[in-house]
């Protein structure tokens, strides 16, 4: 703790926005369109990726590592080619232009600083090489420095820096070059826990005075949660759900963002009755589970998957056998303060049940108890499989 | 999560290494049993041999007694080396050849250790292509000198043979072989991998995503280049110079074997002077000169970058 306390000291002040970086003209934002690569050896990375971004949009792409985020957010700042498909910026392709070239600029992992340049020399490369002269440049790295609160560490080398102050160097550094579109490839993977929660608001408080479009890719469910506009949940090279952190969080609409955003309840089933959008699923573990899903293709007899979010879920006493509510085993019963997890089991389901951590006095101790979990039909979600 | 605070802990050891001394009287006998072999190493194979040559170097040479030489102190030997313009010229000549090796190894070595450094992208390769490029080490330097000799340089050898067939030269190139030409060429080749060790190792610590920030950032190919790697490469440039440079204008072993009797150098001088033996303080005095010239040549080189700045 003490570690933290002098690092938390040494961070400094919050980050603010001089009106100079503020985002220019907007234009049509970045559209990226049947976007695939191809890697050589046949591994695709990337498989047909349609995203439109706008100007002044938070947009986080989440996902496992390996399912082509990081190689989609290279292939926008052009540090990898396209095997297929088109990157436009405003209406203007980028594909065929060097990363040099490109209105784009990124944060990278482990901030990527030059170590034989000083913090002020690293901010202002950039302008150096858009042929910024001396004077001008110094005025405003000046600034960029002040924006990130290490104005007095500009003469310093990068290795005398903490952690969380090399990103702000990194951040500095990108953005007194004014990009139309900033791109980070988890930019809070490299720093400790209590500075990441502090630079999540930082980074998205930046942003919104910048009014800049930022591209931030992460494994992190919860950051990119707390901090996106719009969430893109990849697996497996390709898009599995478009949606902003609520539509994501409450309403998966695959099997894959059921199970990666943690805390879903998947059942797997067939469909025993459909009336007009009403489905009923019937569940290995014997349960009926119903759900109303407009447009859904699904025929009696077909297999089905519905999730329910373990939040959405409530401990019941009453009948067995009722639709939307499953008998259970308590495995284990998690305390977190805030609220207690419920770890069950039905037949060969696992289940997860989240309630207030007011509840664990009742709960503490009761493994291996029945118990029995209901929800309401419209928290249930028809996923694709 | 545990494994990224890496930078945090780094930055904070190096606060640490500013106030932690190792303090007592046990600490420094420590310390000193520690160093007295190096230094013990040192005295005996370096300091005390340059004292007695330095010693000698003012001593008189007389002949007739068996050592060659007697006590009295002179100048002489100097005065002589002075107006020696065979020396001089021999020192000149030497030089000239260390300074075209450092540079020959300089601009052939770095495509090499570039390559292996920052374009083969598995560590495997690097390591296996690494080990393939010290092969020349693998063999004796006598081997590979006296292959150059005739075989490949003579005016029988390979080279001009090849040269004549392809009717770029209508009679064998006498140049190629006991000349100053081979003796340079062969010297490039025998030593370029004291320049491509320290810079292969000095580009494999270039992080290859600073590259891509520059590019980023808007330097092209070339600038990266300037701005981003060379300023890395600069303390495997200086090591890689200052090996090169010492051990090319000592050089007597390659002069001797692939120039014949038709190249001479500082180092040859020496030579013959010790070897036939009745010249000893003059070949003394010359040595001592030729250890100035190196001194001299490693701070030219040194005050060129702020070496320890850069390391």
């Amino acid at each position: 703790m003490a570690d933290e306390s002098i690092e938390e000291h040494e961070e400094g002040a919050a980050i603010a926005a001089p009106s100079s970086l503020r985002a220019q003209a907007a234009g049509d934002g970045l559209d990226l369109v049947g976007l695939t690569k191809e890697f050589p050896g046949g591994t695709v990375a990337v498989e047909d990726v349609n995203l439109h971004v706008d100007h002044g949009e938070y947009v986080v792409l989440l996902g496992p590592s390996g399912c082509g985020k990081t190689t989609t957010l290279r292939m926008i700042g052009g540090h990898e080619y396209p095997s297929s498909g088109q990157i436009t910026l405003d209406g203007q392709s980028l594909v065929e232009l060097e990363p040099h070239e490109r209105p784009t600029t990124t944060v990278f992992q482990h901030f990527a600083l030059f170590p034989h340049r000083s913090v002020r020399e690293n901010v202002e490369f950039g302008l150096k090489m858009h042929g910024v002269g001396k004077e001008e440049r110094r005025r405003q790295a000046t600034d960029a420095l002040e924006m990130v609160g290490l104005e007095t560490l500009g003469e310093r080398k990068p290795s005398a820096l903490s952690g969380g102050q090399q990103q702000r160097v990194a951040l500095a550094r990108v953005l007194v070059t004014k990009p139309k579109a900033l791109l980070l490839d988890e930019p809070l993977g490299d720093l400790d826990r209590l500075l990441q929660l502090r630079m999540r608001v930082e980074l998205r408080n930046l942003q919104r005075q910048l009014g800049l479009m930022f591209i931030h890719v992460t494994h992190n469910q919860e950051e990119a949660l707390s901090m996106a506009d719009r969430i893109v949940v990849m697996n497996d090279a390709r898009v599995q759900q478009i949606a902003d952190p609520l539509t994501i969080a409450t309403k998966p609409e695959t099997e894959l963002v059921a199970r990666f955003m943690g805390d879903n309840n998947v059942f797997k089933g067939q469909v025993s009755a459909r009336e007009g959008d009403r489905i009923s699923v019937s569940t290995a573990a014997g349960a009926t589970v119903t759900t109303v899903a407009p447009g859904a293709p699904h025929a009696v007899g077909d297999p089905a998957l519905v999730s329910v979010r373990a939040a959405a879920t409530r401990l019941e006493d009453g009948p067995s056998g009722v639709t939307n509510s499953v008998d259970c085993e308590i495995v284990f019963v998690e305390f977190l303060g805030d609220l207690v997890k419920l770890h069950l089991t039905s037949g060969e389901e696992r289940l997860l049940v989240k309630v207030p951590g007011d509840a664990y006095d009742t709960l503490r101790g009761r493994e291996g108890e029945q118990i029995r979990v209901a929800w309401k039909e419209e928290d249930v979600q028809l996923l694709r499989s | 999560m545990s494994s990224s605070s890496a930078p945090e802990s780094r930055s904070a050891r190096a606060v640490d290494e500013g106030d932690v001394r190792r303090g007592g009287l046990v600490g420094k006998l420590i310390t000193l049993g520690w160093a007295t072999p190096g230094f013990a190493w040192l005295g005996l194979y370096l300091v005390a041999p340059l004292v007695f040559i330095v010693l000698v170097s003012f001593w008189t040479y007389e002949q007739g007694v068996r050592s060659g030489f007697t006590t009295d102190w002179t100048i002489q030997n100097y005065v002589d080396l002075f107006n020696d313009s065979t020396y001089w010229n021999n020192m000149l000549s030497s030089f000239l050849t260390s300074v075209i090796a450092v540079v020959a190894c300089l601009v052939f070595g770095f495509p090499v250790a570039y390559f292996l450094a920052l374009k083969v992208q598995s560590l495997k390769y690097q390591i296996a292509l690494f080990i393939l490029a010290l092969a020349p080490f693998w063999t004796s330097f006598l081997t590979r000198s006296i292959a150059w000799t005739y075989p490949l340089m003579g005016r029988e050898g390979a080279l001009n043979q090849v040269l004549t067939k392809l009717g770029i030269v209508d009679e064998p190139v006498q140049a190629l072989g006991f000349s100053t030409l081979s003796v340079r060429l062969a010297m490039v080749q025998l030593y370029i991998l004291f320049m491509i060790t320290p810079l292969f190792f000095v580009l494999a610590q270039v992080d290859r995503s600073a590259l891509e920030a520059a590019r980023d950032l808007g330097a092209n190919s070339w600038k990266t280049f300037r701005e981003v790697v060379i300023p890395q490469a600069m303390p495997g440039v200086v090591i890689g110079s200052i090996f090169i440079f010492v051990l090319t204008m000592g050089e007597y072993g390659t002069v001797r074997v692939i120039g014949g009797n038709t190249v001479s150098s500082v180092g040859t001088i020496v030579q013959s002077k010790v070897e036939i033996g009745i010249q000893y303080p003059q070949g003394a005095a010359s040595a001592v000169l030729l250890v100035a010239a190196l001194v001299a040549g490693v701070f030219v080189i040194t005050r060129f970058s702020n070496l320890r700045e850069d390391i």
